[in-house]
């Protein structure tokens, strides 16, 4: 699946592009308004990450451009404005979700991966990972037949890791993840390493092999061994 | 005390003294020349008589004029002396004490000598003295009020632009949108002020306007290169050759980027509220709003081992309904935050009031400090210390009344409407 990341921060549009690009994904870059509407005219994408401010114009006509042309792909605001006037603007305009900076890449990619599902045609709710059934519209998780029963931040927490399988996620970035960046509170860790514990208590007592791994205290990773 | 009140004052005191002083010195100066009059009579009387004696040696009939009385004395010795007096003296006609001019000398005929006093009722004078008085200081009182009120009036109205310039400037307020309107006036100095204030007013705008906007586009601008930290975090750690050693480097490194990524967070808030960007009022059901961030929390309160005991009341407030969330956020974040484990948090809504109170292990605050930006107990270090300031300023943008208390132990904030 291709994907198009529009950002002029060469930096920052490295690194997505980086952290984005595995099996699944492959993606084009574009650092400029001009080369961004070039793209979106000549291939489709599955998923485009669009930052507002261009130095030559503003994501929000990019996204115009696409939806008066009657292009399909799915849109991902990155901005650096956190106001709920532009978030309301830019989903009233038709992108399909819309994500502050700083943010975490794993929360991107989590993001990404929901607007792929959402516009693949094929109707199919189900994920699965290795022997994980997730349900998205029954928002129900099966081991092997064996249903699961989650509270609501650890089937969030499974999600989350499976959008973001293999790689290693920060606590930081669930913590974000789980509670928004509004809630202030500090001792994050405590509570993730709670769910966390208990999720993987959970899908072990349901006969799945350990999935998630701590890597140093920094952050967990979610992969078949 | 106003311009006019000092004026006023300090011209009705000259006025006054001006008058007082006039009067006095006008008197003085009349009686004198009538006194001097006066004497020039009784000189006159005196010629006559030497002359009469020199002629006849002999003193003259008394006749009694109008008012004048000659007295003869015979006296043993020479009497040479000569000298004017007013004195007091019963009329003989009239039977009054009446003022009497007199003038004593000595002169000798038919080989005597005699004592010659002549006295000349002051009487008329006196009366001629206090008329004129009299009409010259109602003249004089006359000018000076008629000049009192047509200052007044006169003043009033050359200062009428003045008066005008001052309640524009009262109204204004630097950043909002009224414009300061300043007549044209024909006084130059007048016209000077106002063209001066008008342009200091443009400059405190424009200023206003820029440091506006600079702290919202500096909050703006630190977003991208956190973004592109944090970033390069995330990618660092899918390195598994990490040591973990390293590994805590960059949990710190994560930590500190989180830390100032909140701070701009914050400090853009308050920008925000500041330009009035939440200005969009609607009503705003408080209920609901609390149960759901009660709900919200519970979790953490659970972990933390906090009792949480809550009563609330149907309630509705006008304000911004995103910067209603942001403030109940605040309250229960720092109730939550300050508190211990075993603590507890009570929550009362009412129809005008939400009071919330916690225990902590941090003794009282101080009400002139707490609101301050950047305010920090010894214990909250590990905090941005903007949360109050935050709350604060939402209270202000929205007409709520922020209270801090510290009472049986417990932290107490309350928001009244």
């Amino acid at each position: 699946m291709k994907i198009l990341i529009v950002e002029d921060e060469k930096e920052l549009l490295e690194s997505i592009c980086t952290f984005l690009t595995n099996e699944q994904y492959m993606c084009e870059r574009a650092t400029d308004f001009a080369t961004a509407l070039e793209k979106i005219s000549l291939y489709d994408y599955a998923c485009i990450v669009l930052d507002i401010n261009l130095p030559d114009g503003s994501g929000l006509e990019i996204l115009k451009e696409l939806k008066s042309g009657g292009k399909e792909d799915g849109v991902l605001i990155i901005s650096a404005r956190n106001a709920l006037d532009d978030k309301v603007y830019a989903l009233k305009s038709g992108a399909d979700d819309y994500l502050t900076k700083p943010f975490h890449l794993p929360e991107l990619a989590a993001r990404v991966a929901a607007i792929i599902r959402r516009k693949s045609f094929d109707g199919n709710n189900l994920i699965r990972f290795d022997e994980v059934i997730v349900d998205l519209n029954e928002k129900c998780v099966k081991v092997n037949d064996t249903v699961i029963d989650l509270t609501r931040k650890e089937y969030e927490l499974l999600l989350y890791f499976i959008s973001n399988k293999n790689r290693v996620i920060a606590k930081n970035a669930i913590a974000v993840h789980l509670w928004g960046d509004d809630m202030d509170i500090g001792g994050y860790y405590d509570f993730i390493y709670t769910h966390i514990k208990n999720l993987r208590k959970k899908l072990l007592q349901a006969g799945a092999p350990d999935y998630i791994k701590s890597v140093y205290g920094v952050g967990y990773k979610f992969s078949i061994t | 005390m106003k311009l006019f009140t000092k004026y006023s004052r300090i011209n009705v005191l000259a006025t006054i003294a001006i008058f007082l002083f006039a009067s006095a010195a006008y008197y003085y100066v009349l009686h004198y020349i009538l006194i001097n009059q006066i004497d020039e009579d009784l000189k006159i009387e005196e010629n006559e008589i030497r002359g009469y004696v020199n002629e006849h040696h002999l003193l003259p009939e008394n006749v009694s004029v109008q008012d004048q009385f000659i007295i003869y004395t015979l006296v043993q010795q020479p009497y040479t002396y000569r000298s004017f007096a007013t004195t007091n003296m019963i009329d003989p006609k009239e039977k009054e004490r009446e003022p009497f001019r007199q003038l004593t000398f000595g002169i000798a005929a038919n080989h005597q000598w005699y004592r010659v006093v002549v006295s000349k009722s002051l009487e008329e004078t006196e009366n001629l003295t206090r008329s004129i008085l009299l009409v010259t200081s109602f003249t004089i009182l006359l000018i000076l009020i008629t000049s009192l009120i047509i200052n007044r009036v006169v003043l009033k109205r050359i200062w009428k632009p003045f008066y005008h310039t001052l309640s524009s400037v009262q109204r204004f307020k630097v950043g909002n949108q009224y414009a300061v309107d300043f007549p044209a006036t024909p006084i130059e100095e007048f016209d000077f002020m106002n063209q001066t204030l008008k342009r200091i007013i443009q400059q405190a705008q424009v200023d206003y306007l820029a440091l506006k906007n600079f702290s919202e586009n500096a909050s703006h601008e630190i977003q991208t290169p956190l973004a592109v930290i944090r970033s390069k975090l995330d990618l660092l750690i899918q390195d598994e050759s990490l040591t973990g050693q390293q590994s805590s480097t960059l949990q710190s490194a994560y930590d500190a980027v989180q830390k100032l990524s909140k701070l701009n967070q914050s400090l853009l808030l308050l920008a925000k509220i500041e330009n009035k960007q939440y200005e969009a009022v609607q009503e705003v059901f408080l209920k609901r709003k609390v149960e759901q961030k009660i709900s919200d929390f519970q979790e953490l309160w659970q972990a933390q081992q906090i009792t949480v005991t809550y009563h609330l009341d149907d309630a509705v407030v006008y304000m911004n309904e995103e910067l209603a969330d942001i403030l109940l956020n605040n309250l229960f974040s720092n109730a939550t935050r300050h508190n211990f484990s075993g603590g507890h948090i009570a929550i009362e809504l009412k129809k005008n009031k939400l009071a919330i109170s916690n225990t902590s292990r941090q003794p009282a605050l101080p009400p002139d400090k707490l609101f301050q930006r950047f305010y920090k107990t010894a214990s909250g270090r590990e905090h941005n210390g903007l949360g109050l300031s935050i709350i604060k300023q939402i209270g202000e943008a929205s007409g709520l009344a922020i209270a801090y208390r510290f009472q049986n132990n417990q932290h107490l904030f309350t928001i009244s409407w």
